[in-house]
């Protein structure tokens, strides 16, 4: 060949290279756009197109009492679920699902025609529905364990415990603040699909559950103390035809909340069509005009202070005392004349306190009243607290230093009122209220365990032993306006209040509707317990002398009954296996939603008896067999050892074979 | 004794580097579909075995080729592309569908599509006439003729199959080629005019499935779950394979069967998402080593015939390459081309083994002296 040509034709190679190099730097360009550049959109898309992943909560820890009782339990129950892409004969299906299920057979179709590869059918099925289901084995349905949360005390500490929603979550109280903790974390349930959507390949993500993780909670509470507090509270509602009332039993030296009682109360294993103010935490939410229970507090500052002593004698006007354009009257229209600064406490009177607060002064009165804890909130482990209402000390008219000191136009949570009476019951040192007393891992190793907490010393040993030998007068002396708390044998130092609801309607401080209320610790030389009972509206007994304090008594009496030693001294939290837990949990019927009563029995193990020996055993535990077959019993549903429910029957098969 | 001496010198200058990448991309390939498989039912014969069957049968095709003279083989390749036409017009008459497709001959192991290696029957039909016709001005729209005529009727004939890429697949080596001999600027423009006035005729002709996917190629979010589903589902595999890929095996788009075609068009797409930007990068430049060896080849060819059958060669796989990767990575519609040596199928491997064959035939016997 000529070089020229040679030449002509190494040209045309060279500009052929440069055209392919140029096209395939386009390509790796491309590549680059798709892959580096929008590389994390597209994978986001790839995955939302072949995954979908369902959280599953795994079982929710419990909640035991100081005592290892059980207030909180969870149960693992089947829910149905369906991948409506599987699922060929929507309409064939829903028709056999209603059925078996007993649901609206439309309200399935509508759940089975989505395009959705996954859709809940019915939560939390009782055993017997699963079984049917299970054997039913339906294209396309299948069943998916679920926490189901229990409260085998049902009433009990409600409003403490809070309750858990369809999704597991705590929605109220402890289960509320310790929600995360004690959900623990949730199995991721993948489902991959392929194009089709035709082969589901099931790939369970169990997250190693880390020892503490999915934690039991010990409360401070003594189930023992609830329960007596609950009864005698909802007897006393019932008998002064009371709107509500409220209790709490408190170790003034710990802080620690032994009861916390609400009125009215739910069942928190079933709050459906209650209203938010039925599970309301009172003891914590609400704030009112503390009353009387108000003056000890202004006794304590004005003691502190060396402003008065229990002698000093103050002349109460007789039942009208004129401040600024007001004029303050006693409780019932009384009329004092000169009283002692131990009487005034004695007899409650309005006219002496609000002396005593005035001379006093009202800033040092007020740094008592926010000593005290008042104003603020107190911390406690539970959610929804309010910190009440305490105006600014440079807003107070001169009225308003007469009226705080007898607790009118100040606004008190009760869980600051028995913190405050707790204080003066610790030797003037007011602790931070609390109701978790430790954190217990799965295997219930106690992993984290929590002390008292001191908030501050607000008044001196001394002043506090004073102000107790005052409070034990008013509880003691035959004249005493608490003299119904009165114990035999045991000195109670108390305090009676009655406010009078503020009537927005009217603009005034209403005599009808009232808050009767008692406060109080014993033994008053070495206080153990302090009690508040406040009761909401009393239609009869409209004093807390007389509406509360007999509550206040027999709760008391019977916690002294209960506990004859220190009472402290608690049992240890003892160590107990889960799978017991588990034992009495996992196969429970679920059937009635609000089981009243906790059933311990469980169902006879009939395998290899005969008919008429497993009738005679059905007939001890008052349950009614199912018999089919004939010889020795070789099948039995519900399987042995399972808790018995409300329907005590069982379906035994019996075979001749051996 | 000089049929010896013959034999050594061209096993001395036997093409190792071209046969080298030739396979290290083959070799991708067979791990390529193994991947695709990998989540398939069993039972059948996996595909990449059968790929390694293909190969191992290539290569003794190509060695075949490789011992025969070009020159030889050239002269005969009227002939060759006569049977060749009569083996298409066969496939017509008594050859078995696919895909809505008619267009292979046999059955089983032995099925055989003629169209996939009409494209190297092209190349040495064409280097024939141009060897014929040598000239050293550029060639006019008259002397075209010819040349067109051998490329259309098999055009034609694979067009009406249906199997559009193959068919557009001629038309590309024929304009290559002729671009490559040189064409008269006159003719050029009146090619251009004409080939203009054939495009509304040609929409005319097309089958609605390939019409279809012209327009998906200009809008394919236009229907998402219909014909644009197949280059939307490309690029997201390819997309959320990243910089550095899924992993072999891992692909979740190629393995959950939401890439179509994952074993023939669409095998770049399934290499891209498992073996990322980088995986798909190697894969280009060891594509690109290729074509620059085979326009080495072309350069450095003994004569005329040689540099028009390298160049034939080396733009036929230098066009696969592209408009393939170009289809799935949503730059170019999507026509049904083969990745040449990556992509699953017996012909398409077949065919491009013997057109190694040639291109080997040809830089072994460049230094050889003409009888």
């Amino acid at each position: 060949m000529a070089s020229e040509s040679k030449k002509w034709l190494k040209f045309k190679i060279v500009t052929i290279l440069t055209v392919f190099l140029v096209l395939f730097i386009a390509l790796i360009s491309r590549a680059f756009q798709l892959q580096v550049l929008s590389g994390q959109k597209l994978k986001t898309l790839a995955t939302r197109q072949h995954t979908s992943v369902l959280q599953l909560q795994p079982e929710r820890g419990v909640i035991y009492d100081r005592n290892g009782e059980k207030l909180a339990v969870s149960i693992m129950a089947n829910s149905v679920c369906a991948d409506p892409s599987k699922i060929a004969d929507p309409v064939k299906t829903s028709r056999q699902i209603a059925e078996i299920l007993n649901l609206d057979n439309q309200t399935v179709l509508k759940k089975l025609s989505t395009q959705k590869n996954f859709s809940w059918l019915v939560r939390r099925i009782s055993p017997e529905q699963a079984a049917l289901v299970e054997s039913a084995e339906i294209e396309g349905i299948f069943l998916v364990k679920e926490p189901k949360r229990f409260y085998p005390n049902g009433e009990l500490a409600a409003h403490l415990l809070g309750f858990v929603g369809l999704d597991a979550n705590g929605l109220e109280g402890l289960e509320s603040k310790y929600d995360e903790s004690l959900k623990g974390k949730p199995e991721k349930l993948s489902w991959a699909r392929d194009a089709k959507g035709k082969k589901l390949f099931l790939r369970v993500e169990k997250n190693e559950t880390r020892k503490d993780e999915n934690i039991n909670l010990v409360l401070t509470i003594d189930n023992r103390i609830q329960y007596l507090v609950e009864t005698h509270l909802r007897e006393a509602v019932l008998d002064k035809g009371a709107k509500g009332g409220l209790a709490i039993v408190m170790d003034p030296k710990t802080g620690e909340i032994l009861a916390m009682a609400n009125q009215l109360g739910f069942n928190p294993n079933n709050v459906d069509g209650l209203k938010p103010d039925r599970w309301r935490n009172h003891a914590i939410a609400d704030y009112y005009d503390p009353g009387s229970t108000f003056k000890p507090f202004l006794v304590a500052g004005a003691l502190e202070e060396k402003i008065v002593k229990e002698s000093d004698r103050f002349f109460c006007e007789n039942g009208n005392y004129k401040v600024a354009n007001r004029v303050i009257h006693e409780a019932n229209r009384k009329r004092h004349g000169t009283l002692t600064v131990q009487e005034i406490l004695k007899y409650s009177s309005n006219i002496g306190s609000a002396k005593i607060a005035q001379k006093m002064g009202k800033e040092k009165f007020y740094n008592y009243i926010q000593n005290f804890g008042f104003g603020s909130k107190t911390g406690i482990d539970l959610p929804g607290e309010s910190a009440g209402a305490l105006r600014p000390v440079k807003n107070w008219v001169p009225v308003d230093t007469a009226m705080i000191a007898f607790g009118q136009g100040v606004s008190v949570t009760a869980i600051q009122l028995i913190s405050a009476v707790s204080a003066i019951a610790n030797n003037g040192v007011l602790m931070k209220p609390y109701v978790v007393r430790g954190i217990a891992d799965k295997d219930n190793h106690l992993v984290k365990l929590y002390t008292p907490t001191v908030v501050r010393k607000v008044i001196s040993p001394d002043t506090a032993r004073r102000l107790t030998g005052m409070l034990t007068e008013v509880v003691g002396a035959e004249d005493g306006t608490g003299k119904n708390a009165k114990i035999v044998n045991v000195s109670v130092a108390g305090k009676t209040g009655t406010s009078q609801k503020f009537d927005s309607a009217r603009g005034v401080y209403s005599s009808e509707k009232v808050r009767t209320s008692f406060m109080g610790f014993f033994p008053a030389e070495n206080p153990q317990v302090a009690i508040l009972v406040i009761l909401d509206e009393p239609q009869k007994d409209k004093w807390g002398g007389v509406a509360s304090a007999p509550v206040f008594k027999k709760i008391a009496e019977q916690i002294l009954n209960c506990f004859k030693t220190n009472i402290r001294e608690t049992p240890v939290f003892e160590k107990e296996k889960t799978d017991k837990v588990q034992l009495v949990s996992a196969q429970q019927t679920l059937t009635p939603p609000n089981i009243a009563e906790y059933d311990e029995s469980t169902m006879p193990d009939f395998s290899g008896l005969t008919i008429r020996e497993a009738l005679k055993k059905a007939k001890a535990e008052s349950i009614e067999l199912k018999i089919s077959g004939n010889g020795w019993a070789v099948r039995q549903y519900p399987p042995a050892h399972t808790p018995l429910g409300d329907e005590r029957l069982c379906s035994v098969a019996f075979e001749l074979n051996n | 004794m000089i049929f010896l001496k013959f034999d050594r010198r061209i096993f001395h200058y036997f093409d190792w580097v071209l046969l080298s990448f030739v396979l290290v991309i083959c070799a991708m390939g067979v791990l390529n579909i193994y991947s695709t498989g990998f989540s398939a039912a069993e039972g059948q014969i996996p595909l990449y075995l059968k790929q390694i069957q293909w190969i191992v049968l290539g290569l003794i095709f190509m060695m075949i080729i490789f011992f025969i003279d070009y020159r030889v083989i050239v002269q005969y390749a009227y002939i060759i592309y006569g049977v060749l036409i009569a083996l298409l017009i066969l496939v017509h008459i008594i050859g078995y569908a696919a895909h809505g497709s008619q267009r292979w001959l046999g059955g089983g192991f032995f099925a055989f599509q003629p169209s996939e290696l009409m494209k190297v029957v092209i190349i040495i039909t064409l280097a024939h006439y141009f060897d014929n016709h040598k000239s050293n001005e550029s060639y006019k729209l008259k002397e075209l003729l010819v040349p067109l005529l051998i490329v259309l009727v098999p055009f034609v004939l694979i067009l009406k199959q249906p199997d559009l890429g193959t068919a557009l697949m001629l038309i590309v080596i024929f304009v290559s080629i002729v671009f490559f001999m040189g064409v008269d600027k006159k003719s050029l423009l009146a090619a251009l005019i004409s080939g203009l006035i054939l495009i509304p005729t040609g929409w005319h002709f097309l089958k609605d499935y390939q019409r279809e996917r012209l327009i998906t190629f200009l809008d394919p979010e236009n229907d998402p779950l219909g014909a644009g589903y197949h280059i939307i589902q490309s690029m997201i595999a390819i997309g959320s394979g990243e910089i550095f890929g899924k992993g072999f095996l891992s692909g979740s788009q190629t393995q959950l069967k939401f890439l179509p075609e994952q074993q023939t068009d669409f095998v770049f797409s399934v290499f891209a998402e498992e073996w990322g930007f980088a995986g798909g990068l190697v894969l280009i430049i060891l594509f690109m080593v290729i074509i620059l060896w085979g326009l080495k080849i072309a350069l450095q060819a003994r004569d005329l015939l040689g540099t028009i059958t390298a160049f034939g060669v080396t733009a036929f796989i230098s066009w696969e390459v592209f408009i393939n990767i170009g289809m799935v990575l949503g730059i170019l519609p999507v026509v049904g081309i083969p990745l040449p040596f990556f992509s699953y199928g017996g012909s398409a491997m077949l065919s491009l083994m013997v057109a190694i064959g040639l291109l080997i035939n040809v830089s072994a016997r460049r230094f050889i002296l003409q009888r």
